[in-house]
């Protein structure tokens, strides 16, 4: 069956599987997966639907603690049985917590913040050498752009020109421990990429179309410089107890939680 | 040693179109041909070590083989994670140059000196750790590395204090090469620049001389066969004593035969003042008079 990429099911998917693993860091999974979707159903090219092809596009999940949304997506795809969610995280599970780039489909090993964003810099730069058309996506939290490689990457991905290159903010406006402005104020995400010489576009990170598009329209300009699409998000989306709540974060389901979250996200998107 | 090191460069990206050079701006004059010949492949990442070494691995993901080359206190110190987790964990092709090891920055003081370097980079699994001593090594561990395609860390100290060995040698994934070879109750095991200083002592203390430019993976079998008449081993390096050649052979020795082991080295302790290279090597007791004192309250 083509994969729909429902943002409900997704979402769903990933209840069942932090409550069978009892795992955590749901609401940063739930802020991603409208990007998530969109990037797997209408931009990310795997020929031949393999997710080691060599002129794949990449997507780097910089920011992993967000990896249960990729899960599912890859679940959707075919790339992941049903058994690898419903023994997640149990002894042997070969889905981790956190991303590990020995799982097709997954280009890095992330967690430890600020590496992804680099790898892809690289990434974009292997695929100018080689004069593909392969794109590079990375998906960043802004608690992660925290970190001193970000900004090194900005420099090096703009002096370069690589216009194969998109980073993609998850401007969810928490971290792990609070709100991003008390603790390490970011002021505006874009105004610093634009000043890094990217192009830029900010939406609502939850609007599919609006994602899309601005997808789309950021490729289409000719300019030579590297890209940041800066998404407006809510932690914990998806979940009316989960949504702007940083306990999410870290809190484990129970059945009650889990039934109550479940019930919420029940049907299709549509 | 750093012409052959040049030269090597250069001939590795003749026969490799995927070789690439990454610098975190460091290495002026050491770049001239590779930088004439393959002008885009040199990429200098800027100062900015960590993304230069995840940058690396994106490359080596994309199908390249990066070079990456800073100083030693900074490649592999400086981006220890960036090796575990971006490069290490994947077992990707990328070749870590580490120039400066030791106390060779001997005016610019702790910032750029790098006696730990073995240490940390022994305990990342996948990681290979190699460590010349004079020119034919140096060619010798970068073409078993560019052949191995795993990523590596070559350490490269002080590198004029002349050769070794006699001629050109080639290094096997596990060799240990004998450069004083005798029937003797003491063997000097050293690495790197201090090499040079085991041969210079052997014959007035009667002992074999063995070379470790490949520290890890490490042949413990060889290392146990060739001392087997060994009573009394000594190591020496420019490096601390804790986690390195010496550490090594204590760990493999104390499993496997316990011996009498001497470890020359720094002793846990960063330097005091700057000065010539030869007034800190005193500093940490390791220039020749006083490793020859320490020689001799050990061997009696």
């Amino acid at each position: 069956m083509h994969p729909t990429f429902d943002t409900k099911k997704l979402r769903r998917t990933i209840l069942d599987m932090a409550y069978a693993g009892s795992g955590v860091h749901i609401a940063c999974a739930f802020s991603i997966v409208e990007i998530m979707a969109t990037l797997y159903r209408e931009h990310l090219r795997f020929p031949n639907g393999d997710p080691d092809a060599a002129t794949r596009d990449y997507l780097v999940l910089s920011k992993g603690h967000g990896v249960m949304a990729q899960y599912a997506c890859m679940r959707e795809l075919g790339w992941l049985p049903d058994e690898a969610f419903s023994n997640y995280l149990s002894d042997g599970s070969a889905l981790k917590g956190l991303p590990d780039s020995r799982l097709p489909g997954t280009e890095v090993d992330s967690g430890s913040l600020g590496h992804g964003f680099s790898i892809g810099v690289g990434l974009a730069m292997g695929a100018k050498l080689s004069m593909t058309d392969q794109k590079t996506y990375v998906i960043v939290g802004d608690g992660e752009i925290n970190e001193g490689p970000i900004w090194e990457g900005c420099l090096f991905a703009s002096h370069h020109q690589l216009h194969n290159f998109m980073v993609i903010i998850d401007e969810n406006g928490f971290q792990a421990m609070g709100k991003t402005n008390e603790i390490l104020a970011l002021n505006s995400i874009q105004s610093k990429f634009e000043s890094f010489g990217f192009d830029t576009l900010s939406i609502d990170g939850h609007d599919e179309i609006a994602i899309s598009q601005a997808i789309h329209q950021l490729q289409k300009n000719r300019s030579k410089s590297p890209k940041a699409l800066i998404a407006q998000t809510i932690k914990g989306k998806g979940v009316s107890f989960m949504a702007h709540n940083n306990i999410w974060h870290y809190t484990r389901l129970n059945s009650d939680t889990h039934a109550k979250a479940i019930t919420e996200l029940s049907g299709d998107s549509q | 040693m750093r012409q052959a090191l040049a030269d090597s460069l250069a001939r590795a990206a003749q026969h490799n179109n995927k070789v690439l050079l990454l610098t975190g701006d460091h290495g002026y004059a050491l770049f001239d041909d590779f930088r004439r010949l393959f002008p885009s492949r040199y990429l200098n990442a800027g100062v900015a070590e960590q993304n230069m070494v995840g940058m690396a691995a994106g490359l080596a993901r994309a199908g390249y083989f990066p070079i990456v080359y800073g100083l030693s206190a900074f490649i592999p110190i400086r981006v220890l994670e960036q090796i575990k987790l971006d490069v290490c964990h994947s077992n990707l092709p990328v070749i870590f140059l580490g120039d400066g090891a030791g106390l060779v920055y001997s005016t610019l003081g702790t910032s750029h000196q790098s006696t730990e370097d073995i240490a940390a980079t022994r305990a990342l699994a996948n990681l290979a750790v190699y460590s010349p001593a004079d020119r034919f090594e140096m060619s010798a561990v970068l073409d078993l590395a560019l052949s191995r395609r795993n990523p590596t860390y070559i350490r490269i100290g002080k590198c004029d204090l002349g050769e070794v060995h006699s001629t050109a040698l080639t290094l096997a994934n596990n060799d240990i090469p004998t450069l004083r070879e005798r029937d003797s109750p003491i063997s000097f095991i050293a690495t790197g620049s201090m090499v040079k200083m085991a041969i210079a002592l052997a014959d007035e203390f009667g002992a074999s001389v063995h070379s470790v430019p490949i520290i890890k993976p490490f042949n413990k079998e060889l290392f146990l066969k060739i001392t087997s008449h060994s009573q009394k081993i000594v190591t020496l390096e420019e490096h601390s004593v804790y986690g390195g050649l010496g550490g090594m052979i204590a760990e493999l020795m104390s499993e496997k035969r316990p011996t009498n082991i001497l470890r020359i080295g720094v002793d846990d302790r960063f330097s005091h003042n700057c000065g010539s290279y030869q007034y800190l090597l005193e500093d940490h007791g390791l220039d020749i008079e006083s490793v020859r004192m320490k020689l001799r309250r050990f061997l009696g």
